[in-house]
């Protein structure tokens, strides 16, 4: 079940009722079955592997709590990260680094034959094994108790909304949410349904029909000249966005259905102006993720080297992005792309910031336009690594793109006007919400009547020109 | 006055509120739902060329003798000149891109319950393998659900829920609404422009490819299996002369396992099944092909002129 099969239509009005008319007493039983049935319904044997991580982080968790050593308590910390690490390496990476492996055995004419598996990648595990390891290291570092209750403790990582592809929550900000005792409240049911119907709107009308003709682009990267590359590579990352922060909104808004308050995962981030912004306000929380788990720790170890030192911090933390988005080349050249810049605009930070205020270039709009427009052109190029399967197939788009020019591919007309079409109003939604936030009113507007009808008419959009049928969410490979 | 409910911690007041205004968006809902769903399927129906046309006029209005089934190979590769100058019968294809034994099985039906033709051909291009893909192409022919009902069947084949997502008025023409436009448009029929529902494809394919790259794991979908299987029942039930064929394709396939299955269908219920998948006038062979997959026009009067004599043979 995902959150637009139609399957999830009933079971979610189903849950409401459930939930609020059970005692708050079991409230988290009943989450805690449902989020199970959400996720066994995808694959009913991947439960298991869930279920392991949960009781090796309780189990170890609690050891941390009953020990009295710090030495004891690092050690158990270090032994459940690693073994709820195993699961991921093994199901995400073994594959991957057994094919490179063959291909430099083949290279060096060593006939080696490895052992391959037909392995199909559990849905969320790099999502929940993150919060795992969250919850594992604050357990660790006392910024949350041990949760006693193993089915408190169980929620945390399976929970529905967040299972498939997060938010990666924070076990401070959910563990008080469960145990809480909540009451329904008409706002939030409101909010909530607001926030899903945008959700639903980014994924189906946006992410699935931009995702059409993107693949027709790349799956045939040779047929295509470089004009129609460079076209397909700059809508990308409105699809990833689409794709993403869709399905993060229905997970927001979901939860808030159910009374919890979730963590925003992007904040308009094609209005950064500069690539360190765009990565507080893209995928937010994988990105204070890696910050709290691996930048900070790593940035306090090497704080003697200065700027050297944040430089450092900040390639292996890309670098692990990189890996955790796919264990194939392309990632990590993606992931050392976004640490080059990164730490290029720390280095240059101060120079530019003298810069600005001398010529008091922010107050330009010619400026700030050019900001935004090259952040988007960088994480753009960026994705190109992330968008195709090897590197000399990213060579090669990158090639065409600068030599080859040509008609543009346009496909189906219908689709290429569709895409054009959400990808519009998305762009104005995220405009007026940037800069006017008070001008266009539909779905916050005072007047009933136009709250009705935008969300009437978003629902008949979707039904109009939403795709329907397969379509999944990119990140699910993640 | 607020009443408590009280386990529930909801007062009167919020569900009165709640359900009122669920109830006044599902009333609009509805309405728009209603009100554009009829508009689109009056326009559909109206349309006078295109794809939505073709399959329209399959399934309600042709009387010819000689019927092609399939998906896009079906579509471009027979040309109804040869056809109907060769075997000296009406002809029409009801092929179309991307649809697959489903599409070809449902239309049948529909076809059969008002007209007997004497040849019916199928074009098989494969398809057997398990995967979501044309059952989410049946979207081609959900219009048609409500006014056919020996479709309902294979149309719900598509999801268990298809009967509820059905009674919304515009899900039928999800994404068809710039098309219907089109195809009610003179226009149109020059721009799409068909003969007898074959659609000729002009370019010459310009590039080699070395091969394919089979497939490693083929899952056998056992449903489409037994819609190919119910396709040729119902075919040779209908009196007509059966003919299963697998068009050429560009280059030699290394894996055979659709053709395989075909076969074996086709010898279980005595069918006639012609493969030209390894044909050496077609293979390599660029001045005959548009794409890999496909026969230019040139390529497809070749073609036909074969399976025309074939049937010639057959008949005689």
């Amino acid at each position: 079940m995902t959150f637009t099969s139609f399957s999830f239509l009933i079971f979610f009005p189903i849950l409401i009722c459930v939930y609020w008319l059970t005692s708050s007493k079991y409230r988290w039983f009943v989450l805690l079955s449902s989020s199970y049935f959400f996720y066994i319904n995808t694959k009913p044997i991947f439960a298991l592997l869930l279920m392991g991580i949960t009781v090796s982080t309780y189990f170890f968790t609690k050891k941390m709590h009953q020990s009295n050593s710090d030495a004891l308590k690092k050690k158990y910390m270090r032994y459940n990260i690693v073994l709820i690490l195993m699961p991921l390496f093994f199901f995400k990476y073994f594959n991957a680094i057994n094919a490179e492996l063959i291909e430099t055995l083949k290279y060096l004419h060593l006939s080696v034959t490895l052992p391959e598996f037909s392995l199909l990648l559990p849905i969320g595990i790099s999502f929940y094994t993150f919060m795992a390891i969250g919850y594992t290291i604050d357990v660790y570092n006392e910024e949350v108790p041990f949760e006693n209750n193993i089915g408190i403790l169980a929620l945390f990582i399976s929970f529905f909304p967040l299972i498939l592809s997060g938010p990666i929550e924070r076990a401070k900000n959910m563990l008080p949410q469960f145990r809480s005792q909540k009451v329904f409240e008409y706002e939030n049911f409101v909010k909530g349904s607001r926030i899903m119907l945008w959700g639903y709107f980014m994924k189906l009308v946006v992410a699935d029909r931009l995702g059409i003709y993107i693949s027709a682009i790349f799956e045939n990267i040779a047929h295509h000249n470089g004009t129609t590359l460079l076209f397909g590579s700059l809508l990308y990352p409105f699809q990833l966005y689409a794709d993403l922060g869709g399905y993060s909104l229905i997970a927001i808004g979901t939860s808030k259905i159910l009374g919890f308050n979730v963590m925003n995962n992007f904040n308009r981030p094609f209005f950064s102006k500069s690539m360190s912004e765009f990565w507080r306000r893209w995928h937010i929380s994988l990105i204070t993720w890696l910050t709290d788990y691996i930048y900070t720790p790593l940035s306090f170890h090497f704080r003697k080297y200065k700027i050297s030192g944040i430089v450092i911090s900040l390639m292996i933390t890309f670098l692990i992005s990189g890996i955790w988005h796919g264990a194939t080349i392309n990632f990590i050249f993606w992931g050392l792309f976004q640490g080059i810049i990164v730490s290029y605009e720390a280095i240059t930070n101060k120079r530019k910031t003298n810069l600005e205020l001398q010529y008091n270039l922010n107050k330009k709009i010619w400026y700030s336009c050019f900001q935004i427009f090259s952040t988007y052109l960088l994480f753009a190029s960026s994705q190109i690594f992330g968008k195709t399967t090897t590197i000399n197939e990213s060579f090669l788009v990158f090639n065409k793109i600068l030599f080859s020019h040509g008609k543009l591919f346009i496909g189906q007309p219908s689709t290429f006007i569709f895409c054009i079409l959400g990808l519009l109003m998305l762009f104005i939604n995220d405009l007026t919400d940037e800069y006017f936030p008070n001008l266009f009113l539909f779905f916050n507007n005072k007047n009933k009547t136009i709250r009705m009808l935008s969300y009437s008419i978003i629902i008949i959009i979707i039904l109009l020109i939403g795709v329907l049928d397969g379509g999944q969410f990119i990140y699910f490979q993640f | 006055m607020e009443v408590s409910l009280f386990i529930f911690n909801f007062n009167a007041v919020m569900i009165k509120k709640l359900f009122s205004n669920l109830i006044i968006l599902s009333l609009i809902v509805f309405f728009l739902d209603f009100s554009l769903g009829r508009l689109l399927r009056y326009y559909y129906f109206k349309e006078t060329s295109g794809l939505h046309y073709r399959t329209t006029y399959s399934i309600d209005s042709t009387k010819a003798n000689i019927l092609i089934f399939g998906s896009s190979r079906a579509n471009h590769h027979y040309v109804p000149e040869v056809f109907k100058d060769e075997l000296n019968m009406s002809y029409y294809n009801t092929g179309r891109d991307g649809n697959a034994i489903f599409y070809q099985v449902a239309l049948l039906k529909s076809i059969l319950m008002r007209h007997n033709p004497r040849i019916i051909l199928l074009d098989y291009a494969g398809g057997f393998e398990k995967g979501p893909e044309y059952y989410d192409r049946l979207s081609s022919i959900l219009p048609y659900y409500r006014s056919h009902k020996e479709m309902r069947s294979t149309i719900e084949l598509k999801s268990p829920f298809e009967r509820i997502k059905l009674l919304s008025e515009i899900y039928p023409f999800n994404s068809k609404m710039l098309t219907i436009i089109a195809g009610n448009f003179e226009k149109n029929k020059s721009r799409n422009a068909d003969e007898e529902g074959y659609v000729p494809l002009y370019d010459i394919w310009n590039e080699r490819i070395e091969s394919i790259t089979p497939e490693k794991k083929y899952n056998i979908d056992s449903i489409k299996v037994k819609a190919f299987d119910e396709f040729l029942i119902l075919a040779k039930k209908s009196g007509a002369k059966v003919y299963v064929v697998y068009s050429p394709i560009f280059l030699k396939m290394k894996h055979s396992k659709e053709i395989e299955i075909c076969n074996e269908v086709c010898k279980l219920e005595n069918v006639p099944f012609w493969d030209y998948s390894k044909d050496t006038i077609f293979l390599n062979n660029n001045q005959f092909f548009y794409d890999i997959q496909h026969l230019n026009d040139s390529g497809a009067k070749v073609f036909s002129k074969i399976i025309c004599n074939q049937i010639n043979t057959q008949i005689n």
